[in-house]
């Protein structure tokens, strides 16, 4: 028998699917934010927050969004190399592929782009740039100067990430959006909507806001981590649910039960 | 599905150490609370111990003033028990009173002259004492002088003329009738008449006087007033006697 939180489960499939976006109050505005700062003349922005505050998924929405009015590129997954990279970007430049067993001159592909100013506008998302290296930013920021291929570039907040940030960003970014964990509220909002989302409305009505302060406590706002937490949690009560439902309580989820997804994922200890 | 069980070990490991701090903060409340109840009983105790000593005293002083003025009652009493015994003591604001033995037989209220000696003195504030007292008061005696001295009628007759006492004056005509001094006994009988004419001893010694300085005509006719007003026996009987010549 199929259990009711099986479905509450997959919810949380922690993924940057496009269709799992949650409008929220934080997330909204971080949009129109980057949404603005993208029809500005600008050669790079910078999109920096910590693993897991929505920067993947608000480049997923605005390449989505906006990929009819604007040429705009997402590239999710960082090269493994610079060959790699340059493959990419002079397809999404050239709208060709390269050539079998030819490689991409960069000098070349500097002056393909100021050839392209005036003509095309051309907007590349960066997810997980922290993963290049400093040679490759450099190459990056040489080619967003022929001001025809602008560059919008998240990085993971970290200390080091901060640094790379000030080396290679800081003289030439011209704006800066910074996404944070989400408040109570608004995590309180996701966990609803995704559950609605699904019209799982009595799972989504069994987690009190007792529970949603606990939550959050545990995941401090972090979107991966609650869903992570959650994936977990409704794993908990579906095993419960299909074998021992006499330590489930349908109408509220245990706070039990909230302690031992936490304790599964090390978020508390013993 | 993993195992659900070790994780639900771990849990109630988890929640016991969660609950730890709620256990020693409760039990450390728990322990100030008993602790300042302790010291409170202690100071109370302490305050009550204080006060007891205090009511103690209190105590004590009333145990002895009540032991006192029972020990002045029972002075009292015992005096009032002596009284058939053989005297009649009248306690007298002024210490001295009068005794006139000359007819012991008389009535005692004729004749006890007392000077209470056995003025109740002034409680002792130990309890222990206090038996010793009741003992000493219980032995105390009153010590009374018999004296026929004149000084003595003088401070009564005195003390009449202040006071307008019928004790008084009926005490003095009583005393000079038993001394045979008629004429005073007449005069303070008629002074105690003039107070209050219903005293029948009083209308008696009047007329007994009369008879004894030779007015028996006076007399039979000032009993017969009397005894028709009051009907008394004594008066009537008395009547007869003066007028058989039995007096």
């Amino acid at each position: 028998m199929k259990s009711r939180y099986e479905a509450a489960k997959n919810v949380f499939i922690d993924s940057v699917d496009i269709d799992d976006y949650i409008e929220l109050e934080s997330s909204v505005i971080a949009y129109q934010q980057l949404q603005h700062s993208m029809d500005k003349p600008l050669k790079m922005i910078l999109l920096f927050g910590r693993p897991g505050t929505g920067k993947s998924i608000l480049l997923n929405r605005i390449a989505e969004k906006l990929k009819h009015q604007k040429e705009i590129h997402y590239f999710d997954t960082p090269a493994v190399s610079e060959k790699e990279f340059f493959h990419k970007l002079f397809k999404v430049l050239t709208k060709k592929d390269l050539p079998k067993n030819t490689e991409v001159n960069f000098s070349a592909l500097v002056d393909f782009c100021k050839n392209l100013r005036g003509k095309r506008e051309i907007v590349i998302l960066l997810d997980e740039a922290q993963m290049y290296g400093a040679e490759m930013m450099e190459k990056i920021r040489l080619l967003s100067d022929s001001r025809a291929v602008k560059f919008v570039v998240s990085l993971h907040k970290t200390e080091d990430e901060d640094l790379i940030a000030k080396e290679h960003f800081q003289s030439r970014i011209w704006e800066v959006i910074e996404l944070k964990n989400a408040t109570k509220q608004d995590q309180t909002t996701y966990i609803h909507k995704k559950l609605l989302k699904k019209n799982l409305f009595e799972i989504a009505n069994s987690i009190k806001d007792k529970d949603m302060k606990l939550i959050h406590t545990f995941t401090k706002g972090n979107f991966r981590e609650c869903n992570k937490l959650l994936f977990t949690l409704f794993e908990i009560c579906e095993y419960y649910d299909k074998n021992e439902p006499s330590k489930i309580n349908y109408e509220q989820i245990p706070q039990r039960i909230i302690e031992m997804a936490a304790l599964k994922l090390g978020y508390i200890h013993v | 599905m993993y195992d659900i069980k070790p994780l639900e070990e771990e849990w109630k490991r988890y929640n016991k150490k969660k609950k730890r701090p709620l256990y020693l903060g409760s039990a450390a409340i728990l322990f100030l609370v008993i602790l300042s109840f302790a010291a409170l009983k202690y100071n109370t105790a302490d305050i009550f111990k204080s006060s007891e000593g205090k009511n103690a005293d209190t105590v004590n002083n009333t145990a002895n003033s009540q032991s006192s003025s029972t020990l002045r009652d029972k002075a009292l009493t015992k005096l009032e028990v002596k009284k058939p015994k053989e005297d009649i003591f009248t306690e007298t604001k002024p210490v001295t009173v009068v005794s006139d033995n000359s007819n012991p037989m008389e009535s005692a209220e004729d004749t006890a002259v007392l000077n209470d000696e056995a003025e109740i003195k002034k409680p002792t504030v130990k309890r222990a004492r206090t038996k010793a007292v009741q003992k000493r008061r219980k032995k105390m005696h009153l010590n009374i002088i018999k004296t026929t001295s004149v000084s003595a009628y003088k401070d009564v007759e005195k003390r009449f003329y202040e006071s307008h006492d019928t004790d008084d004056s009926l005490f003095l005509a009583r005393s000079y009738y038993n001394k045979g001094k008629y004429k005073k006994a007449e005069h303070w009988a008629w002074e105690t008449n003039k107070v209050n004419g219903h005293i029948e001893e009083s209308w008696l010694i009047f007329a007994r006087s009369k008879v004894k300085l030779g007015r028996k005509n006076e007399a039979i006719r000032v009993l017969m007033s009397y005894s028709k007003r009051s009907g008394s026996k004594k008066a009537k009987n008395l009547l007869l006697k003066i007028k058989n010549g039995a007096l």
